[in-house]
């Protein structure tokens, strides 16, 4: 009778660990079924023109207030949009979008000082509102990171916004 | 006295030859004006990105304890429907794990496991612990007070990972 406890006791324990287990060992295969299915339903709902969004960051600027967002959008024809929404900086003279081969733009202006390359993307078309700059074919944005309003004239960067994977 | 007040009257013109190129050029500089006047654009959206579902907020997942890393999105879609998007998703499996949205000033979201009752809006069990994912919001969520994501382990109470959205 005792044994026959025990053994039901064992095997309760042995049960409940293996429901609380299980789930942990297990990768929940997301690769067949679930993701199949958002799969389709983000090529229904997202991929219908083709455009996918790469990179997004905030601005961030002190001496020269900057804000608002860079996103970086893939069309289908693989050409890459830099595109600035909510955007707001101060107005000044030959303001140009640039981009910066650093790591991290928390540093402010330093990464203008440094030999870092740079990628022109043109004159900022307006110091307020959204706008969108093509991104030259080519360009490794896994090194070329940082957004830069740049004012030429005096080396100055008016607002950065570090690009993260979206 | 007399006699400097002549030779300044009398070189007029030397003070405009040189003061008014000087002034340009400061001008030309600086253009000052600059700080008064804004110039606005409004360029729409990359056309391929027309008619298609629109980034309200987006967050980072971050999650230490249950080591949990990916972005989290909410979209708009062209019919008014609002769904949250996991991309780049990597959490820990566990039991009874869900997808939560929680007010950002909950203090709950400091703790790793939660003694109270979480003030929350369920979006529905976790599909899988890798992977994109897409999960539909009720029709009522205020975004403006439901501003984290929060993957939650029921069943002990674990918070996995948390995304605070912030404006896209």
């Amino acid at each position: 009778m005792l044994r026959t406890i025990k053994a039901g006791m064992g095997f309760a324990v042995l049960a409940a660990a293996f429901a609380l287990q299980a789930p942990l060992r297990a990768q929940d295969s997301m690769k067949q079924d679930d993701m199949k299915h958002d799969k389709m339903m983000q090529d229904d709902k997202m991929r219908q023109a083709g455009a996918k969004t790469l990179f997004t960051g905030k601005f961030h600027g002190k001496v020269h207030k900057t804000e608002g967002r860079a996103t970086v959008y893939q069309e289908a024809d693989g050409k890459l949009v830099l595109r600035l929404t909510n955007f707001k900086t101060s107005n000044g003279p030959d303001v140009h979008v640039i981009l910066v081969a650093t790591k991290d733009a928390m540093d402010d202006a330093d990464f203008l000082k440094s030999d870092n390359e740079r990628v022109e993307l043109g004159s900022l078309k307006g110091n307020e509102g959204d706008q969108n700059y093509e991104i030259p074919a080519g360009t490794d944005l896994t090194k070329f990171r940082t957004v830069s309003i740049y004012c030429e004239r005096f080396n100055a960067n008016f607002g950065a916004a570090l690009l993260e994977k979206f | 006295m007399t006699t400097e007040k002549s030779w300044l009257s009398r070189n007029k013109w030397l003070l405009v030859v040189i003061g008014v190129p000087v002034l340009v050029g400061a001008w030309w500089a600086f253009r000052p004006e600059k700080l008064f006047i804004n110039q606005k654009v409004n360029e729409a959206a990359p056309a391929a990105l027309s008619g298609e579902p629109e980034a309200l907020y987006t967050g980072k997942l971050e999650g230490s304890l249950h080591q949990t890393s990916g972005r989290a999105t909410i979209y708009n879609t062209a019919d008014g429907k609002r769904y949250l998007r996991l991309s780049d998703f990597t959490t820990s499996n566990g039991p009874d794990v869900h997808v939560l949205l929680v007010r950002s000033d909950d203090k709950a979201l400091n703790q790793e496991i939660i003694k109270d009752k979480l003030d929350s809006v369920e979006l529905g069990s976790l599909k899988g612990n890798q992977g994109d994912q897409n999960y539909g919001l009720p029709a009522a969520v205020d975004l403006n007070q439901y501003q984290a994501v929060v993957i939650y382990c029921e069943r002990f109470h674990a918070i996995f990972g948390v995304a605070r959205l912030e404006k896209f």
